[in-house]
């Protein structure tokens, strides 16, 4: 069920939606990706009871490039050791980014303004539950208050609504990599302020559409769509296209 | 993109009888060395395959059973199907404690073959020749020596009269054959069963590629594609390749490709640390006269490239790139190595006639007056040395190319790195300070950059002298070569003129050099002994002198940039009608 479709304009100076195929000397896809669209949804909000869903982009700038080279950590942070969990003294966690450098080339997009349309599921709370294993949970009492049974689709649809206006987020949203953060605006009346995208009609060949974590969390699957762009406008709505994986 | 539009390079040529890419499962590779033995396995010479090519020695091509990706401190575990390099097939050199380790891989792999391999009479002589311990032998002979002194060396077997072992028949069916039917032994190696999954490029269902193939850049051969384990690529459980999953026969398509098109005489162009390789969508004559554009000609034949840019010209103005195959879409991958990968500088997409008006815009740019030996079209190898440290190639800067190529093809400005290295060189040089290259190359950033940024204030520059130009730095450039000229012709032959010794400051800061130069000048012009000399320069100086209302303090980097240009048009004129008053005593 859903109630409405919201439409985002966002924009900055730099974005990168990193190919998974070049994604260590970055190369962006062409256009935003429907998961970093999902993600600047997610960061204004969200909760265990919505599910954003894009369905649509609109390319208002023209595709510009640069090439950048910039260092970037080379490592994940490790878990902790036995030993480090049981409180001997031991090398302290984490790691020195000064010895973890590497420098690495880039290809960016420039100047990029997007309008993106989605609109979320609602998750009612009596399925959250099974949403997690009993290990999610911290404790029994987590467990069964975490079911709230004031939720509804309309008033996530309100919160949404006011956050957006007011430019509130949980995180700063951002284009593709953190570094490119971004601006974002809540277009109130699509018919008043009329999107006028690039005037361009391509095929992007295959493009990641999101990870499937409904079939595993732990190692989601990675979903691909057939990525075109009509008059500067991708359709990317899983009702209309076919995404596979 | 890139892999869509290399597959897709793959596809057409794999159609084409008459190209020379790899099938599945092959690999176009040098054989430097052949070991030539008979059907009882007893060694009989070592055939060296390279040719002299110019300075260089060339080996031998052949359509070898692909090789394998190898790396990490287990490589030595690793060898391709029949052929090798003399680690492997030798054992030598015998101090280094990985080839005897190599050696005994190659053993072993030749015990574990087949058996529809094993039958093949090729493949039964090469192992009768290390049951029979002949590797002595060939160690022994008098031309082993040179595999052991060659840079590189792939080395294979060859029966007399007979092609080399793993081009045999047989062996090639087996190859074809075992792509059909995956490799068992190959699975529990990896220690891991491959992976099924969707294609990135293709869409197609399949068994995704753990590692891709290798690419041979810059002497060194590097991935494409590639992710090291626990360095931060791994990502929701996904390790290597199945961060991005690509087909086998896909990932096999784009690196096949790519090797071709870098292979290519015609198809690639390098400059500094950067190959740029192109391609069009189907075959069209521009792929092949891409690189006659921007690469520096042939020193046999110096017009082989002027030709094909007049061409161009003509070929733009009449339409036929247009007409033929205008609307195929044409690539342009610039690639550069970085650590152990290849990094994409650029990346350009467009229609053929979209890229010849581009290309044709550069050239119109890029055109100034210039001294008669002077040629008549710049590479950009040429106008990128003369910018750069020492004009030295490997002080390129790495960044520079590709923006460079990328503005060009896009029809962008230039980036503004390439105006401020030029003008650091003119100032640092001492010498020749503005070259035709160095003058050209400033006209076309600022004529391009105005063409973005239009102002009421700048006049586009001319390929010629342009006596009406109203900007303050181009009127000071060609006070400065008029002083410097009544200088030359009134002490010939001095060591240091305000050339060498006020070049920098004057189109710096013109009001600290300026009043002192014109004084100076006085001077100068009172040595002159031809009183219509002095009368000439006298009016030209009044000429531009009364264009200029003050000295400014400063000149900005756009003015510093005419103040060249100002000053090598100026200079080229005085040149001219030298010439031209000659040229006309003579008739």
């Amino acid at each position: 069920m859903n109630l409405h479709n919201w439409c985002l304009e966002v924009c900055g100076d730099y974005a990168c939606f990193t190919r998974p195929e070049m994604k260590v000397e970055r190369v962006s896809y062409d256009v935003m990706t429907p998961s970093a669209a999902r993600a600047i949804f997610e960061s204004i909000l969200w909760k265990p009871a919505i599910r954003w869903n894009v369905t649509r982009i609109e390319v208002m700038n023209p595709i510009k490039w640069i090439s950048v080279r910039r260092n970037e950590v080379g490592k994940t942070v490790p878990a902790p050791t036995a030993k480090q969990m049981a409180g001997v003294a031991v090398a302290p966690m984490g790691i020195f980014i000064e010895d973890e450098r590497q420098q690495r080339a880039g290809l960016f997009l420039r100047d990029v303004r997007y309008r993106i349309h989605a609109y979320f599921d609602f998750v009612p709370p009596s399925e959250h539950k099974t949403n997690h294993s009993s290990e999610f949970w911290a404790d029994e009492q987590e467990q069964t208050e975490i079911v709230r049974f004031d939720e509804t689709a309309a008033k996530y649809a309100a919160m949404f609504e006011r956050r957006a206006k007011k430019g509130q987020c949980f995180h700063r949203p951002y284009l593709g990599c953190r570094e490119f953060s971004c601006d974002f605006r809540l277009i109130d009346d699509l018919t008043v302020e009329v999107a006028r995208p690039i005037d361009e009609t391509r095929d992007l060949g295959y493009m990641l559409y999101d990870m499937d974590f409904d079939r595993n969390a732990d190692d989601p699957p990675a979903l691909f769509f057939r990525a075109q762009i009509e008059n500067g406008v991708m359709n990317t709505d899983r009702r209309q296209i076919e995404v596979r994986g | 993109m890139i892999l869509q539009a290399l597959k897709e390079y793959y596809d057409r040529k794999i159609e084409d009888p008459e190209s020379d890419i790899a099938p599945e499962g092959f690999e176009k590779k040098e054989l430097q060395f052949l070991i030539v033995i008979n059907e009882k396995g007893e060694f009989i010479s070592i055939e060296d395959t390279r040719e002299k090519v110019g300075s260089k020695l060339v080996a031998k091509t052949f359509l070898l059973p692909r090789s394998v990706g190898r790396s990490g401190s287990r490589s030595y575990e690793t060898t391709f199907l029949l052929w090798d390099h003399i680690g492997y097939l030798l054992g030598q050199p015998i101090s280094d404690r990985k080839s005897i380790k190599q050696h005994q891989t190659w053993l072993k792999a030749l015990n574990n073959l087949p058996l529809e391999l094993a039958e093949d009479s090729g493949v039964r002589a090469v192992i009768r020749f290390y049951e029979q311990d002949e590797v002595a032998k060939a160690i022994a002979s008098s031309e082993a020596s040179e595999c052991f002194k060659a840079p590189q060396c792939n080395m294979s077997f060859r029966l007399v009269g007979d092609v080399p072992v793993p081009c045999r028949e047989r062996v090639q069916a087996f190859v074809i054959n075992s792509l059909r039917t995956p490799d068992v032994e190959e699975v529990t190696e990896a220690g891991e069963s491959d992976k099924l999954g969707i294609c990135l490029v293709t869409g197609e269902w399949g068994e995704i590629a753990r590692t891709h193939g290798r690419t041979p850049i810059n002497k060194d051969t590097k991935c494409l594609v590639g992710f090291q384990k626990n360095s931060g690529y791994d990502s929701y459980g996904k390790e290597q390749g199945y961060n991005a999953p690509v087909v086998k026969s896909t990932e096999f398509s784009y690196v096949t490709a790519l090797n071709t098109l870098l292979k290519s005489k015609t198809q690639r162009i390098l400059v500094g640390d950067a190959s740029t390789v192109f391609w069009s969508q189907s075959g069209s004559s521009f792929e092949s006269d891409f690189s006659l554009f921007f690469s520096e000609p042939e020193r046999d034949n110096p017009d082989s490239g002027n030709q094909k840019v007049k061409e161009l010209f003509e070929s733009v103005n009449s339409g036929t790139y247009m007409e033929d195959d205008g609307d195929d879409q044409f690539y342009v991958l610039g690639l550069s190595p970085n650590s152990a990968r290849i990094a994409i500088r650029f990346w350009q997409v467009g229609t053929i006639s979209q890229l010849a008006l581009r290309i044709k815009q550069y050239f119109d740019d890029f055109a100034i007056v210039k001294p008669p030996k002077e040629p008549e079209f710049y590479s950009i190898r040429r106008i990128l040395v003369n910018i750069s440290t020492q004009d030295k190639s490997e002080n390129i800067l790495p960044n520079l190319t590709g923006d460079m190529m990328r503005s060009i093809l896009s029809g962008t400005p230039y980036p503004a790195t390439l105006l401020q290295a030029a003008l650091r060189r003119i100032r640092s040089d001492t010498k020749e300070r503005v070259k035709p290259v160095r003058a050209a190359l400033i006209k076309a950033y600022l004529n391009r950059f105005n063409r973005f940024h239009p102002s009421d204030t700048f006049k586009e520059v001319s390929e010629l002298l342009d006596v009406n130009q109203p900007s303050v730095g181009y009127q000071l450039g060609r006070l400065f070569a008029t002083l410097e000229k009544i200088q030359e012709e009134a002490s010939p032959g001095i060591n240091a003129t305000i050339k060498e010794r006020f070049y920098g400051a004057a189109c710096a800061t013109p009001v600290t050099v300026f009043p002192n130069l014109l004084r100076l000048k006085v001077h100068h012009i009172a040595k002159l002994d031809h009183k219509g000399r002095v009368v000439e320069f006298e009016r030209l100086l009044g000429e531009i002198m009364g264009n200029l209302k003050d000295f400014p303090s400063h000149l900005d980097i756009h003015q510093q940039g005419l103040f060249a240009i100002g000053y090598y048009h100026q200079r080229q004129a005085f040149f001219q009608t030298k010439n031209r008053i000659e040229n006309d005593l003579n008739q």
